[in-house]
C-alpha cells in the first residue's frame, strides 16, 4: 500500500492529476508518460538514432524484444516491455513519429524552464507531452 | 512423488544422452482440441513429433462414449478392434461430441441454440444458465458437462503421452480459437485441471502456425543466408467449430502478431446447412417428433450421408446423395457444388467479414502480404480456398505446412520455449508477440461500452481510462467488466463486477475514477480500479481485481444488477478534452 501513496502523492503534485494513478503497476500507464517516469525517450529506449529507418526500428524491436520480452529467456517482468513496445508503436507509425518529434522539440525548449522548477520546488511535477503547450 | 516417478523413467531409458533425458520430463505437451478432431505433439529433443494413438491416427475424434459404467474418448476410440467406435455409434445418442462449441456458454446462445439438432440431448432453460447435457445410456439420460466430456478425453490424451514418453506429464499448451471468450477459457483450465494437466498457455490457433511458420523461416534464413526482411503472412484457419484469421510479422525469429479475428463458425455449420437444404423439415425431425431413438438413427444416418457429400465437393463438380433414414424417410438427391456454395453462402461472407476486419486493423494491404496460410479441416472447400487467396491477391498457398497438424505442431513448439528448452541448432529461438482478439473495458454512460484495451494491443499490455460519478454525492459505484466487439455493454461478455465504494462526496462529474487493466505475459487480466480525485483521508484504498470473477459464465447478471441498481452506480467516461 505504500506504493499507492507513492504514486499518488506523485499525481497530486503534478498538473493534470489522475492520469498515472494508481497501484505501482499503473504508475506508467501512457506512452507519453513513460518517458517522463524513466527519462528515456523513445529513440533511447530502442536504442535507435533520431534519423533511424523504420526498417531499423522494427530490427531494433525485435532485437530488443527478444531480450527483455517476459517470454524471452532472461526476459524480465512486463514493464520493459510495454515500454519497449510503446516506443516501438510510436516510431513506426510515421503520422505518430512526426507528431513525437514535435513534441520532443517542444519539451527541449521548456526543458531548461521545468528544470529549474523541479530543483526549487518540493514537488515533483509529472507532465504528459500532450498536455504541455509550450506555445 | 514426481521426483521417483521420473527416476523410473530415467532408468527404463538406458540409452540417449543424460542432459535430455534431465530436461525431458517438465517439457509441456502441445494439444489441439478440435471441435472435431483433436490431436497431440510433443518436442522430442529435436524436433515436434505428432504422436499416433492405437489405431495409428494423428487427428483422433473428438467425443466421449458413454456405456453402462464405462466411459471411453475418441483417443482410443473403444480400445480393441472388436469394440472400435464405428461413427454410427458415436451418432448413436450415447456419445458427446462437439464440445468445443459448447463449452461455457449459456443456454441463450444461439450456438448452444443451433446444438440442439445434435443427436445426444442439450436442453437449454432460455435463462442465461449453462445447458442440460445428457447421453443416452441404456435408454436413459445420464447428464454431464462439456468441461467433464473434455476432461475425461484429456485424461485419455495424457495417457497416451505418458504412455508414449514413459514418464508423466504435467504441463501443456493448447490451442483455442480466438473467438474464445476468457470464461470460455477458464473453461478449458477447468477441464485441464480435471485431467490432471497445468496450461502454462492458451495459444489462438492461427498464432500457434505463425510460430511454425516464424520457426520455418529462421531455419531458411539459416540454411541460404536469407534476407532477414520482415515477412508478412495471413494466417486463415478454419475447422469443424470455428474459423480464425491472423495477419503476423516475422522475421529473426520473432513472430509479432499484427492482428486477430474470429468467429464461430466451421464445419458444424456447412453441415447443418447441408442437413436442412437435404431435408427440409430436418427441423422437425430434431424435435422430439417419434420415438428417440428411431430419431437420433435419423438424424445420424442423415449426417453421415451430408458429411460423405461434403467431402466428395471438394473434388467433384457433383455428388449424389441416397439416404435411407428409416420410417420411410428417404433423401435422394444430386448435389452440385453451385447449390453447396450457395446454401453456405452467409458462411462465406462470414468469412470474408473476418479477414478484411484482420487486414484492417494490421492497417495493411494485400499487397503487403508475403504468405497466405490455409489451415484446418474446411480449409479444403474448393469455396473457401479460393475465397481467401482471391481477397489476399495470391495465386496459391503457402504448401511448406501440413494444413490439420500445423497448430498442433506450433503449440508443442510453445511448450518447449516456455518450459525453458534451447536447441543448439536455434530452431527453439524463437519469440511470439501475442495481441489481445478482442476489446477489454468497462460499462459506461448507460448501457454503453468503453474499451480500455482495445483489440489488437501486444500482450504484456497495461492501458488505464478515467471515469466519473453520474450523480451528485455518488458514494458507490459499479465496475463491470466486459469483452467483445459490441457498442453496448450487454452485447459483449461479462467477465465480473465489483463495486468501489467510499466515493467522497462530490457533485457529479466531479470525481475522477480511473480503471486501469493488466494484461501480463500469462494472459491473465487484473483490473484495478479506485478514487483519483478528490484526494484526502478518507479516499478508500485501491482495488486489484482479477478477471473473470465469474465462476460461472451467467448470462443474466448484467441484467439483474441493471434491475437492481439501474443507474444509481453508474459511470461515465470523463470527457475527452479535459484529458487528450
Amino acid at each position: 500500500m505504500a506504493t499507492f501513496a507513492t504514486s499518488r502523492a506523485a499525481v497530486m503534485g503534478s498538473a493534470r492529476p489522475g492520469r498515472v494513478a494508481g497501484p505501482r503497476r499503473c504508475v506508467v500507464t501512457r506512452a507519453s508518460a513513460m518517458m517522463a517516469a524513466t527519462g528515456r525517450t523513445h529513440y533511447e529506449v530502442l536504442g535507435a538514432g533520431a534519423g533511424a529507418s523504420r526498417v531499423e526500428i522494427k530490427a531494433a524491436y525485435r532485437r530488443l524484444a527478444r531480450k527483455v520480452h517476459p517470454d524471452a529467456a532472461g526476459g524480465g517482468g512486463d514493464e520493459g516491455f510495454i515500454q519497449l513496445h510503446a516506443a516501438y508503436a510510436t516510431l513506426a507509425d510515421p503520422d505518430e513519429r512526426a507528431r513525437y518529434d514535435r513534441d520532443v522539440a517542444c519539451r527541449a525548449a521548456g526543458m531548461m524552464m521545468r528544470r529549474a522548477a523541479a530543483t526549487s520546488g518540493p514537488a515533483f511535477r509529472r507532465r504528459t507531452w500532450e498536455t504541455d503547450k509550450c506555445w | 512423488m514426481a521426483e521417483q516417478f521420473y527416476t523410473v523413467a530415467s532408468d527404463s531409458e538406458t540409452t540417449g544422452d543424460d542432459k535430455a533425458q534431465q530436461s525431458f520430463p517438465d517439457v509441456a505437451i502441445g494439444i489441439d482440441i478440435g471441435t472435431s478432431r483433436c490431436s497431440v505433439a510433443i518436442w522430442n529433443g529435436h524436433q515436434v513429433e505428432l504422436l499416433k494413438n492405437t489405431r495409428s491416427q494423428k487427428g483422433m475424434r473428438s467425443y466421449v462414449m458413454f456405456k453402462d459404467d464405462t466411459l471411453s474418448a475418441g483417443v482410443t476410440g473403444g480400445a480393441t478392434k472388436e469394440h472400435a467406435h464405428e461413427e454410427r455409434d458415436i451418432l448413436s445418442g450415447s456419445a458427446i461430441f462437439n464440445m468445443k462449441r459448447l463449452i461455457g456458454r449459456m443456454d441463450t446462445d444461439e450456438v448452444v441454440q443451433a446444438s440442439k439438432t445434435l443427436p445426444f440431448l442439450v436442453q437449454t432453460l432460455g435463462i442465461g444458465v449453462r445447458p442440460f447435457i445428457a447421453a443416452l445410456v441404456n435408454n436413459m439420460w445420464r447428464s454431464t458437462t462439456p468441461e467433464e466430456v473434455l476432461a475425461i478425453f484429456l485424461l485419455e490424451l495424457k495417457a497416451l503421452v505418458e504412455m508414449h514418453l514413459k514418464h508423466p506429464v504435467r504441463n501443456a499448451v493448447l490451442t483455442i480459437p480466438v473467438a474464445f471468450s476468457r470464461f470460455q477459457q477458464t473453461r478449458i483450465e477447468r477441464a485441464c485441471a480435471m485431467a490432471g494437466l497445468h496450461v502454462l498457455r492458451l495459444m489462438p490457433e492461427p498464432t500457434a502456425v505463425a510460430l511454425l511458420y516464424a520457426q520455418q523461416q529462421q531455419q531458411l534464413m539459416q540454411d541460404n543466408m536469407g534476407s532477414g526482411i520482415e515477412k508478412i503472412a495471413l494466417i486463415f484457419n478454419i475447422g469443424a467449430g470455428y474459423c480464425d484469421v491472423a495477419v503476423s510479422a516475422t522475421a529473426g525469429g520473432v513472430s509479432q502478431i499484427r492482428a486477430l479475428a474470429g468467429c464461430t463458425v466451421g464445419g458444424e455449420d456447412i453441415l447443418q446447412n447441408v442437413m436442412r437444404h437435404l431435408l427440409p423439415d430436418y427441423d422437425s425431425l430434431c424435435d422430439n417428433a417419434g420415438p428417440t431413438t428411431d430419431r437420433i438413427k435419423s438424424m445420424g444416418l442423415l449426417r453421415m450421408a451430408t458429411q460423405d457429400a461434403i467431402h466428395k465437393l471438394a473434388s467433384q463438380e457433383s455428388t449424389e446423395i441416397n439416404a435411407d433414414l428409416g420410417n420411410g424417410l428417404k433423401v435422394s438427391k444430386l448435389l452440385s457444388r453451385a447449390e453447396f456454395e450457395q446454401v453456405n453462402q452467409a458462411i462465406f461472407e462470414k468469412c470474408e467479414r473476418i479477414i478484411k476486419q484482420c487486414l484492417s486493423d494490421a492497417k495493411l494491404t494485400p499487397e503487403d502480404i508475403n504468405d497466405v496460410i490455409l489451415v484446418g479441416g474446411c480449409s479444403r472447400i474448393p469455396k473457401i480456398r479460393s475465397l481467401v487467396l482471391g481477397l489476399c491477391k495470391k495465386g496459391d498457398s503457402y504448401g511448406s505446412i501440413d494444413d490439420l497438424e500445423a497448430a498442433v505442431s506450433g503449440a508443442a513448439l510453445e511448450g518447449a520455449i516456455a518450459s525453458g528448452v534451447t536447441d543448439p541448432s536455434g530452431s527453439l529461438d524463437l519469440l511470439t508477440i501475442q495481441a489481445t482478439p478482442m476489446n477489454l473495458g468497462i460499462r459506461a454512460d448507460g448501457d454503453g461500452f468503453a474499451a480500455i484495451i482495445p483489440r489488437n494491443t501486444a500482450v504484456p499490455a497495461r492501458r488505464d481510462m478515467l471515469f466519473t460519478t453520474t450523480q451528485d454525492n455518488q458514494a458507490e459505484a459499479l465496475i463491470a467488466v466486459y469483452e467483445g466487439e459490441g457498442e453496448q455493454a450487454e452485447e459483449n461478455h461479462l467477465l465480473g463486477y465489483f463495486k468501489i465504494t467510499g466515493i467522497p462526496p462530490a457533485p457529479k462529474g466531479a470525481v475522477e475514477i480511473s480503471v486501469c487493466m493488466d494484461i501480463d505475459a500469462g494472459n491473465v487480466l487484473r483490473v484495478f480500479a479506485g478514487v483519483v480525485k478528490p484526494q484526502g483521508e478518507a479516499t478508500p484504498p485501491f482495488m486489484e481485481v482479477r478477471m473473470p470473477t465469474l465462476d460461472d459464465g451467467h448470462g443474466w447478471c448484467g441484467q439483474a444488477l441493471a434491475k437492481m441498481y439501474g443507474s444509481k452506480l453508474d459511470l461515465a467516461v470523463l470527457p475527452k478534452k479535459l484529458h487528450p
